[in-house]
């Protein structure tokens, strides 16, 4: 598999912290890879050191080649955006585009072609004459990811794009992350949002504290958690003597009952509801909802470090 | 890429309603605020005839230069009288100064020494052309010796030491600085605010250079960060904001002086081109500030547009904006504030076109601002070659 990114022993020193600690990964041609951690994990601060925005201790390499700050043909193929919004207040939606994709193109009418691309492919067809003050939040995050993209990329860095995004923004943006992708782009994907990581990602690496802690696919990473299933109900008035017997039906792992919902986490096994049920229908105990859920990669995490992503 | 650089810089410069504020409009406003403060004693403000006294004691009487010096200077029927001149004894020099009949009086002793009770144009004027006169009286005391040689060189008894000595005086005068005269000229203080005003304006543009230049460092802005990382030269954006920031505030200061001359009615005088000279170098100085303060602060952009008004106003202030004497008690008391001070150099360099017949002042405070201007620059130039940073 042709790699993209190699990273071999990154290491970050802030003065007394270290950021990030001997970390190596690589990053495969076509992929969507997720850099899954909590705030203060080391995402932003990696994709930082692989621009050669700052200074590090390790060995990055970027289509093959050594990357550096004047590594210009390596950054002509790069497209990067950050978790802060980064346009001119002045510009309008088209002249910003056109700014920052001017920088990679010099060609006008090539230019012009790409930037309508980047518009209609984030959805702002409506707005090009605005000003980012003009524009809501989620709106102005969609200008951002244009602003990145537009000189079409084959390697895009998005750095926690959907941060403070109204939900359709959100959708729209991941629908266009998707369709980069489909194009032919590789994609290095930052986020603390694991729903995000699980509609996108081929493969993750989750960090934490500079550390890799887990790296796969979804479904390799879900099978590093020793639960296998969550059943929540929604019933009231629970007696205690219930909880004590739920807890002896087969592959319980764990029970709670808090404001009227009960938690029933299942180790690996199969039927785990249906025994659920037909335990509740004997007991003559009613229920108003019942949700049976895989286990997410939030459960991975808190089982592989004891807190969960958004502590 | 320079040009494109260029015109966007431009675009978000001139659109900056905060930056158009304070580099074009405020400059307007304060100069139409100075016009309706100062046109009512703008005519009662021309220089008079200074009233001094010396002392006629003998180390005075014995020295021909200083003597025949103030007697020219104090020759009623001439053109170039500056002071009226008694000559008394010492105790009713003191008298005279204490009921405030003169501005100072001047005795002589191992050196001639100024007293006055004040501080104040007046002061000033009497103890730079003192201490004008005794600077160069040793050049002229070599050409009245010379002189005096060609004389008895050949066989004269008839020697004119009074000619002789204005005869050096006068050749001292051709090649050095020398007090203009300055009752006949039109002569305003309220000028020396407008020269402040127009230094402010100068150094108000670091305000543009330095926003401009801030959006390209990655350390400094979230656009820089991406700026960064597009396969551009830093140099050439860096050089192309600053042109852009340049531009802009040549426009600004090109407007203030259209509207102090058009509107206003401010008279420049008929060194018009050598005052626009000292506005581009000062305007270079300006740019040069604010790229320093882009470079060297790690701050939000509001902190430094702050750090490089409050410079500016401080500037302003000791270099005589908000009241004249400011700048003679610093220029006579910390000599060195002004010295380095950008908003004095530029002030300074047009004062010195109104009061002096020669230009060696004027190009000293021209050359000084290009020397703040490279030491701004080279600072810039120190902090912009890292590529990479420990943060950001």
């Amino acid at each position: 598999m042709n790699n993209i990114i190699e990273v071999k022993k990154l290491t970050k020193e802030y003065k007394t912290l270290k950021a990030i600690d001997n970390l190596s990964f690589e990053v495969h041609d076509g992929e969507i890879l997720g850099l899954l951690g909590p705030n203060g994990s080391g995402k932003s601060t990696t994709i930082n050191c692989i621009l050669s925005l700052l200074n590090y201790e390790g060995k990055i390499k970027i289509f093959g080649s050594d990357m550096s700050p004047d590594a210009y043909d390596i950054k002509k193929r790069i497209g990067v955006i950050f978790q802060d919004v980064a346009v001119f207040d002045e510009l309008s939606v088209y002249d910003n585009i056109d700014y920052f994709c001017g920088l990679y193109i010099k060609d006008k009418d090539v230019r012009h072609e790409y930037i309508n691309d980047a518009i209609k492919l984030v959805g702002l067809e409506d707005f090009t004459k605005f000003y980012p003050k003009q524009l809501s939040g989620g709106l102005l995050r969609r200008l951002n990811i244009a602003c990145g993209i537009a000189h079409k990329p084959k390697l895009i860095f998005l750095d926690e794009p959907t941060v403070a995004v109204d939900p359709q923004s959100r959708n729209n943006i991941l629908d266009g992350i998707k369709k980069l992708r489909d194009n032919g782009a590789t994609i290095v994907y930052t986020t603390h949002y694991m729903e995000e990581v699980e509609i996108l990602c081929d493969r993750v690496i989750i960090l934490d504290a500079g550390h890799v802690i887990a790296e796969g696919t979804i479904d390799e990473l879900k099978s590093l958690a020793k639960i296998e299933e969550k059943i929540s109900v929604e019933v009231n008035d629970l007696n205690e003597k219930y909880i004590e017997q739920i807890k002896k039906i087969k592959n319980v792992e764990d029970v709670s009952y808090d404001n009227n919902v009960l938690l029933i986490t299942y180790k690996k096994g199969k039927n785990n509801l249906v025994d659920l049920i037909e335990y509740l229908k004997n007991e003559k105990i009613v229920y108003s909802k019942i949700f049976s859920e895989r286990p997410t990669l939030n459960d991975v995490f808190l089982e592989l470090t004891g807190k969960g992503l958004r502590d | 890429m320079f040009i494109h650089n260029l015109k966007y810089s431009l675009k978000t410069l001139v659109k900056n309603r905060m930056l158009i504020f304070w580099t074009l409009a405020f400059p307007l406003i304060l100069g139409t605020f100075f016009k309706l403060a100062f046109s009512d004693i703008e005519s009662n403000e021309k220089l008079d005839i200074i009233d001094i006294a010396i002392v006629n004691n003998d180390n005075f009487k014995n020295n021909e230069i200083l003597k025949e010096s103030f007697k020219a200077l104090s020759d009623k029927e001439s053109s170039d009288q500056i002071f009226n001149t008694k000559y008394v004894d010492e105790e009713e020099a003191k008298t005279l100064l204490e009921n405030s009949e003169i501005c100072g009086y001047l005795i002589v002793l191992d050196e001639p020494k100024i007293v006055v009770s004040n501080s104040g144009i007046n002061e000033t004027v009497f103890t730079e052309v003192t201490n004008e006169i005794y600077a160069n009286a040793s050049t002229i005391e070599n050409i009245v010796e010379n002189e005096i040689k060609n004389e008895i060189s050949v066989p004269n008894y008839d020697i004119d030491y009074e000619t002789i000595i204005n005869n050096a005086i006068a050749k001292v005068t051709e090649s050095k600085a020398n007090i203009k005269d300055i009752s006949s000229n039109n002569l305003s203080y309220t000028m020396i605010e407008y020269y402040t005003l127009i230094a402010m304006a100068c150094l108000y543009g670091g305000i543009l250079g330095m926003s401009s230049v801030n959006k390209n460092l990655a350390n400094q802005s979230n656009t820089g960060k991406r700026v960064t990382v597009a396969p551009t030269k830093k140099t050439v954006t860096i050089m192309s904001s600053a042109l852009a920031a340049f531009i802009v505030e040549l426009i600004g200061v090109a407007l203030l002086f259209l509207y102090t001359i058009f509107v206003l009615k401010v008279d420049y005088g008929t060194n018009l081109p050598l005052i626009i000279l000292l506005s581009v170098v000062g305007t270079f100085a300006g740019l040069s500030l604010g790229i320093a303060v882009s470079c060297i602060f790690k701050t939000s952009e509001d902190t430094k547009t702050g750090i490089i008004i409050a410079f500016t106003m401080l500037g302003c202030f000791f270099s005589g904006m908000m009241g004249i004497t400011m700048k003679y008690v610093i220029d006579k008391n910390i000599p060195i504030i002004n010295k380095l001070n950008p908003a004095n150099m530029i002030t300074d360099g047009f004062y010195s076109l109104y009061y002096y017949n020669t230009l060696d002042r004027f190009y000293l405070n021209l050359i000084s601002l290009l020397l703040f201007s490279f030491i701004c620059l080279a600072l810039s130039v120190y902090s912009l070659r890292r590529q990479k940073y420990d943060s950001i």
